[in-house]
This record gives structure tokens, C-alpha cells and sequence, in this order.
């Protein structure tokens, strides 16, 4: 099965779903389509929310924010491994949109703008992570609790297989011991191509950075995963 | 070399970030070279492999305590200051302002303010003008002072037992004068207090220093304006006092004091003019008056005065 059928278009809000191996490559493109004309609508309203927003109207803000918490989250959850790390970045992420929103000249579309905000501080999280050296995929929920992400779909995915559930996760703690190997930048770069599905521009726009080097990195952070995964074989 | 390239780009190809011509020469070449082959179908595997550990989606009970979380701060957080909307985006600020009218309203008055201001600035240099005239009058008291820049008088005194008198008037700033009664810049001080003060008490004494010096025609005329202009009883009294010596003589003043007794609101002032008016009384005008007066008066006490005055009048042949 190509890996890319997990690069649908970019998620947004409750128009999101999650990916699934059950999406053959077959319907990929209808999927694609669906999400970026939807991403596309939304888009367009965002303009009167925003301008709304920065006029002082907090319901307009806080409508704009359910249009993107939902990947905003998923993407801090799945960088830091832990729910409440994540909330923090969630809450500190809006919290600085909202306040800096004067700021959005409407540049560059709004997701990338609030990606931006969020990318620096997982980069921020990331580096300072980095200093501990924390085993993922094993995260913290809001009650402190340790629990495996990827056992959250063990059941749905291999139809209660207890055989195939203790591969996939074995595989889980291999890809996050490997991930956690990367830079945070390449980690970053891999995280928004691989799994958020962005174009390398996009990517490239929100780390403040080139499509180039965007996909230099990615190379790079390609390498170094495949090189690991080989390795724990 | 071309293996090379292939490789550096197959990742692209998968990850579908070619332009259709690189994509279209990788799938031409993948068609030919094995080995170019079997790397994409480790690209491929490797990525099937990270598939099978899918990003998890927060749960909505996650979700959900972060909006309320967020939704709790957002009440008491402010968005960006003024300062920074001002430095950052001022389409924004000119946005929100979107009140045209307000705007010009708020031009127009800084613009009549600044209008103000500049006139005020120009005025103000006048007097300065006129305060060294002043203090130049002291030692050359005959020179006049410019009666256009006086704004009000503030005080009249009298040196007791000397005819020096001190007035403090306004200009734009608070000035003095001082000199003697037959100085003509106090004179015309005097005469502006007599006409235009504010302050009924100090035009009660400009009119009570102007009495000392009735022999003046403009003093006259002054009193004569009191008389029939002035609001206070006891200045317009003060200045028929001041006027009693000139009945005879001058018929304006003669006129002036008829009037007062015929059209004066205060009784006080018509029964001084009806005394004022008594030797007068030959002339066919006082006469005319006070037959007048004597019929149809609705102050009883003048009725009977000017009845008794009219009884006591010689026979005209």
C-alpha cells in the first residue's frame, strides 16, 4: 500500500478525519479534493472571522480556533507525547494568536500563520526534550497516567488480533524511538509532510525557511528514520 | 548518474512533490533500471511501515477540556495594545476606526482649537504692546490707552483726600493704571468701566470718581449712558447724583434726566430725578412731564409730587 495515501489534504476542523490503512490508494484523490475544497471554504470565511476577530470579537476568534484546533492538537499530541505537554501548547498557541492577531497582514493563509506559532513552540518543547532524552511513544493523559497512543487503535486496526497488536506495538516503540533520534527540526519537517500531509512549501513558509531546504531536511530526517528502523530490526 | 538523481528524488515521487517532468523522467527510468526500482519499493515499504502507527486523534474529551481551557483565558486576556496595532498593521486601526465622520469631526476640532490658539498667540502679543504703553504712561501719562484691548476693569479706588485714582483693568493680561482724575487715560478707563464693567460694583465706583469730574462733555455723555443703560438702581442713582449740577445747563443732560423720570423701573431713581427736574420746571418739556406724571402715574407718591409741583408752578403768561 503507498505510503502516500496518508498525505491527504491538510485537515480541517470537524472536517477532519482520522487516516485510516483501509484508504486504498484507489480513492485517495476524491479524498484530497474533498478536504482541500472544503480547506479552500473555509479559508474564505476565515477572512471575515479574522478581520472580525482582530476588530475585538472573541466569538469570531473562537469559531477560528475550532476550525484548526483539532490538527493543532493532534500535532502537539503527537510531538510531545504527553496530553497535558499538549494542552500547553494548544492553550499557549491560540493564546498568542489571539493576542498577536493585528499582527496578520493576511500574508499567508491563516493555518499557516497559527502553524507557525505552533511549530515553534513543539521546536521549543522538542529541544528542550531533547535535553532529557524521553522515550516516546509512551504518553502522559491529563491525569498523569502513562498510556501507549498506539494502543488506542490496536483493536480497530487488527481486529483484535493479539498477535498482530503486540507487533504493531513493538513497531510503535521502534518508529518512536527513531523519531526521537531526529533533530526537531527534521522531526518537525517529517512530522508536517508525513503525517499532517502539507506540501514542502507550506512546510518550508511555516519554519520560516526555504521549499529547498524543507526538503533537504526531509530527506535527511528520511535517512536517518529508515537508517534506525534497519538498525532495531 | 542517472541512478543518482533517481534516488536523491524518489522520495519527492512518492511523497508526490515533482513537477510532472521530473516525475515523468523518474517513471520513464523506473521502467528501465531495476535497481531504481527496488528503492522505490523500499521507499514505499518503509513508508507503509510508519503507517501502521497513525497519528492518534485527540480525544474529544481532550479536545474539549483544552477549548474550555482556552476559552476561560481568552476572557481575560487582551489582544495586542494600541501601540503595537499602530507599529503593525495601521490599515487595521483605520479599520476600526471606521467612523469617517468621527474622524472629521475630531479633525475639525483640532483644526478650530489650533484656530483658537493661533488668534489667542496673536491677540496676547497686543497687549503686550499696550502693557508697555502703560508702563510707559506712567511717566507719560497723557498718552491714551487703546480702549479695544481693554477687556474689563477690575477694580477703581480712590486715594482718599487726593483725586489719585487706581484702576486695575484687564486687557487679555490683568494690568494697572494709576494717575490723576484729569489724566485722559484714566478718564478713559473710568468711561469704559462707567459703559461696559460686569461688575455693577465697579462700575458704582468708576461712575463715583466720574461725579468729580462732571465739567468733562464725555463724563456727561458716560453718565447720561448709566442713567438710561445701566441694570443696578444705585449706579444709575449714583449717576443722576453726578449729573444734578448739569440740569440746568445742559439740555441733553435736562432730557436725559426726563427720561429717567418717565421710563426708570426703580422708584428711587424717578423721585431723585423728579427732585433733579423741580427747579426745571418752566421748561414746557419738565412741564409736559410732570402733567403727565400728575395724571397718570401709577406710583402714587410721584402722582402727588408732581401734582404738588405742578400746584406750586407760577402762572405761565
Amino acid at each position: 500500500m503507498p505510503a502516500d495515501s496518508y498525505a491527504v489534504a491538510f485537515p480541517v476542523g470537524e472536517i477532519s478525519r482520522p487516516r485510516r490503512a483501509e484508504q486504498g490508494s484507489g480513492n485517495q484523490n476524491p479524498i484530497r479534493m474533498r478536504g482541500s475544497l472544503a480547506a479552500q471554504s473555509n479559508r474564505i470565511d476565515d477572512t471575515s472571522l479574522i478581520r472580525e476577530a482582530q476588530q475585538g470579537n472573541r466569538a469570531a476568534f473562537e469559531v477560528l480556533v475550532r476550525h484548526y484546533d483539532q490538527s493543532v492538537l493532534r500535532l502537539a499530541l503527537h510531538l510531545t507525547g504527553s496530553e497535558s505537554d499538549a494542552q500547553d501548547v494548544y492553550q499557549e498557541a491560540f493564546l498568542k494568536a489571539y493576542k498577536n492577531l493585528g499582527s496578520f497582514r493576511f500574508e499567508c493563509s491563516f493555518y499557516t500563520w497559527i502553524y507557525r506559532i505552533v511549530t515553534n513552540l513543539c521546536l521549543d518543547h522538542l529541544r528542550k526534550r531533547n535535553v532529557r532524552k524521553e522515550d516516546a511513544p509512551v504518553a502522559v493523559d491529563a491525569s498523569g497516567e502513562e498510556y501507549s497512543r498506539l494502543e488506542q487503535f490496536a483493536d480497530v486496526r487488527s481486529g483484535a488480533n493479539p498477535e498482530r497488536d503486540l507487533m504493531r506495538r513493538e513497531l510503535g516503540r521502534k518508529i518512536g524511538t527513531a523519531l526521537s533520534a531526529l533533530t526537531p527540526r527534521e522531526r518537525m519537517v517529517f512530522e508536517l509532510k508525513h503525517y499532517h500531509g502539507l506540501k514542502l512549501r507550506t512546510v518550508g513558509e511555516m519554519l520560516n525557511t526555504t521549499e529547498e531546504t524543507a526538503k533537504n531536511t526531509l530527506f535527511r530526517a528520511t535517512q536517518k528514520l529508515r537508517a534506525s528502523l534497519a538498525e532495531m530490526r | 548518474m542517472k541512478c543518482d538523481w533517481v534516488r536523491q528524488n524518489i522520495l519527492f515521487y512518492v511523497y508526490n512533490e515533482l513537477e510532472d517532468d521530473a516525475r515523468y523522467e523518474i517513471e520513464q527510468h523506473l521502467g528501465r533500471c531495476a535497481e531504481c526500482a527496488t528503492e522505490l519499493k523500499a521507499t514505499r515499504s518503509f513508508q507503509a511501515e510508519l503507517s501502521e502507527t497513525p497519528v492518534a486523534e485527540p480525544t474529544p474529551n481532550l479536545l474539549a477540556a483544552s477549548r474550555m481551557r482556552l476559552q476561560e483565558a481568552l476572557e481575560t486576556t487582551r489582544q495586542g495594545g494600541l501601540w503595537q496595532r499602530l507599529i503593525l498593521e495601521p490599515a487595521i486601526w483605520l479599520r476600526q476606526i471606521h467612523m469617517v465622520p468621527a474622524l472629521a469631526a475630531a479633525i475639525f476640532m483640532v483644526g478650530f482649537g489650533g484656530g483658537i490658539g493661533a488668534t489667542y498667540n496673536w491677540v496676547a502679543n497686543r497687549p503686550s504692546i499696550v502693557a508697555n504703553d502703560a508702563n510707559d504712561n506712567r511717566s507719560n501719562p497723557a498718552s491714551p490707552v487703546e480702549a479695544s484691548a481693554i477687556t474689563g476693569i477690575r477694580s477703581v479706588t480712590q486715594e482718599p483726600g487726593s483725586n489719585q485714582v487706581n484702576i486695575k483693568y484687564d486687557t487679555v493680561l490683568t494690568q494697572e493704571a494709576q494717575g490723576s482724575l484729569n489724566d485722559q487715560r484714566i478718564q478713559q478707563l473710568l468711561l469704559f468701566a462707567a459703559r461696559n464693567n460686569y461688575n455693577s460694583g465697579v462700575r458704582m465706583d468708576s461712575v463715583d470718581v466720574l461725579t468729580q469730574a462732571p465739567g468733562e462733555s464725555n463724563v456727561r455723555e458716560a453718565l447720561l449712558y448709566v442713567l438710561q443703560n445701566d441694570t443696578n438702581a444705585g449706579v444709575r442713582l449714583k449717576a443722576l447724583d453726578g449729573l444734578s449740577g448739569f440740569v440746568r445747563q445742559d439740555n441733553q443732560v435736562r432730557d436725559g434726566v426726563l427720561r429717567a423720570l418717565i421710563g426708570d423701573t426703580n422708584s428711587g431713581v424717578r423721585m431723585q430725578a423728579l427732585r433733579l427736574v423741580e427747579p426745571m420746571k418752566t421748561d414746557s418739556n419738565v412741564r409736559s412731564v410732570l402733567t403727565k406724571l400728575a395724571q397718570t402715574d401709577q406710583n402714587a407718591s410721584i402722582r402727588s409730587q408732581a401734582r404738588t409741583m405742578m400746584a406750586q408752578m407760577p402762572e405761565m403768561d
